[in-house]
């Protein structure tokens, strides 16, 4: 236990919290949209969330779509992810309202043609319609949400103990590059080449839902997860100049994608996360800034903790 | 207990180049649970919109695919895991799909493209991919 942990708590009577838990009488703080040169990382900790009262007032903010399948969904730890994961979803997106409250209830949903979720609104919606990009991963243990203003975004998250089932060097041969197979196999510590692909794995997926896309559409083998430096630092907002992991396209060309910048974290201490987002198209190669980015921890309607600087978001070595 | 309350079997046109599988659809009346096997096969349920009579794959491949999925997921032997199975509801996350595709690559000696991984959402479609890809194999 880290007791040098720094916590930011948010005055509690910020929220209003009624005794009979009525979703109707539960109130979202709202949260200011990150600017253009920000991400937001919210994060919930399903087995911190035990209230029986409090999931049966989450199950009211949910469509009957959705309910439905959380219903279909077999075991109780996979069923509370799911339910959960949807709520932090329709809470954190509420909460940027930019012209009056925003009912977490009203929003819609849709899936691209890849099966990446996107928020879905009414013609006449123009008016509070605020400029959220979302992306949401979850394991059994952790749910995690990204939201920017207007930046395709992808996250994905992966427990840090995670034990792969096949061969790590075979399944990279399978669908990772040759580049990212021998950086693989140049780790002789098998848990630490263990980890190297599980950060790989993440990564790679982030930028695929930050596509829209899914492995299907983008192989896995058709770019290159690559890192500058080795480096474990705090997560402080002042990052280099230079991005520390890049991602090239493997098409004769080898051509740097460098539109697209990662943020890799051990998150909570027990997960690894990846984030990538899109750069402004009004950024140069040669003033490169990275994007800031924000991590909170949150349980809707309950409270936010702002976790930056701390060991529960942690940048980390590729 | 389930109860047979109509058969109905359908010949539809057939693309396969091979032998027909002839499979008999019966209604069981509690589709949400497990399927109830008898005389050792498993009856799909009316629930899904495909009627799997010319094509579906065998038997011992759905059982092999359960397998490998219950290894992967690291879910019990007699866990609730049949044909209509999807993967995400079984906490199959996109990391556990690959897997168990690169799993029944290996046991079935087949390759499956990353392109059709997409449309393996069920243990059944996973199944009637891997047989469709071993007939061609031949």
């Amino acid at each position: 236990m880290n007791l040098l942990r720094r916590t930011v708590r948010i005055p509690m009577n910020t929220f209003c919290l009624h005794r009979t838990f009525a979703a109707s009488a539960l109130h979202l703080a709202p949260v200011q949209l990150p600017s253009r040169a920000e991400s937001h990382l919210w994060y919930l900790v399903p087995d911190e969330v035990k209230s029986v009262s409090l999931l049966g007032q989450y199950s009211e903010i949910l469509s009957p779509c959705e309910n439905e399948y959380v219903a279909c969904i077999r075991g109780e730890q996979l069923k509370k992810t799911a339910l959960l994961a949807r709520v932090l979803v329709r809470t954190t997106i509420a909460r940027y309202q930019t012209d009056g409250y925003i009912d977490p209830r009203s929003l819609k949903f849709r899936k691209n043609i890849h099966g990446k979720p996107e928020l879905e609104w009414d013609n006449d919606d123009s008016g509070s319609r605020p400029p959220v990009q979302f992306n949401i991963s979850h394991t059994a243990s952790l749910i995690a949400c990204g939201v920017t203003n207007s930046s395709p975004i992808g996250v994905d998250i992966e427990k840090k103990d995670r034990k792969i089932q096949n061969n790590i060097i075979s399944f990279a041969r399978r669908y990772f590059t040759p580049n990212e197979v021998e950086r693989l196999s140049s780790i002789s510590d098998l848990n630490v080449q263990r980890q190297h692909f599980l950060k790989l794995w993440t990564l790679k997926e982030a930028y695929v839902k930050a596509l829209g896309k899914g492995i299907s559409a983008l192989p896995f083998s058709t770019f290159t997860i690559k890192s500058r430096n080795f480096e474990k630092k705090e997560l402080n907002g002042s990052g280099d100049s230079d991005p520390e992991i890049t991602v090239e396209s493997v098409d004769g060309q080898r051509s740097l994608l460098s539109n697209w910048q990662f943020t890799l974290l051990e998150l909570a201490g027990t997960h690894f996360a990846a984030v990538c987002v899109a750069r402004d198209g009004s950024m140069g190669d040669k003033c490169f800034t990275p994007k800031k980015l924000t991590v909170m921890k949150t349980i809707p309607f309950v409270g936010d903790e702002s976790m930056s600087g701390t060991d529960a978001a942690i940048v980390c070595g590729f | 207990m389930a109860s047979v309350t109509g058969i109905s079997v359908r010949m539809g046109s057939v693309s396969c180049n091979r032998k027909q599988t002839l499979v008999i659809g019966s209604r069981i009346l509690n589709t949400k649970s497990s399927f109830f096997p008898v005389t050792g096969r498993s009856f799909p349920s009316l629930k899904s919109r495909r009627f799997q009579v010319s094509c579906a794959a065998k038997p011992e491949t759905v059982n092999k695919v359960c397998k490998i999925v219950r290894k992967q997921l690291a879910l019990p032997d007699d866990s609730a895991v049949t044909g209509e199975s999807k993967f995400a509801a079984l906490g199959a996350d996109s990391l556990d799909t690959v897997e168990i595709v690169m799993g029944l690559e290996e046991e079935f000696g087949i390759s499956v493209e990353e392109e059709s991984a997409q449309s393996i959402t069920t243990v059944q479609e996973a199944a009637d991919m891997i047989e469709k890809l071993m007939e061609k194999s031949v």
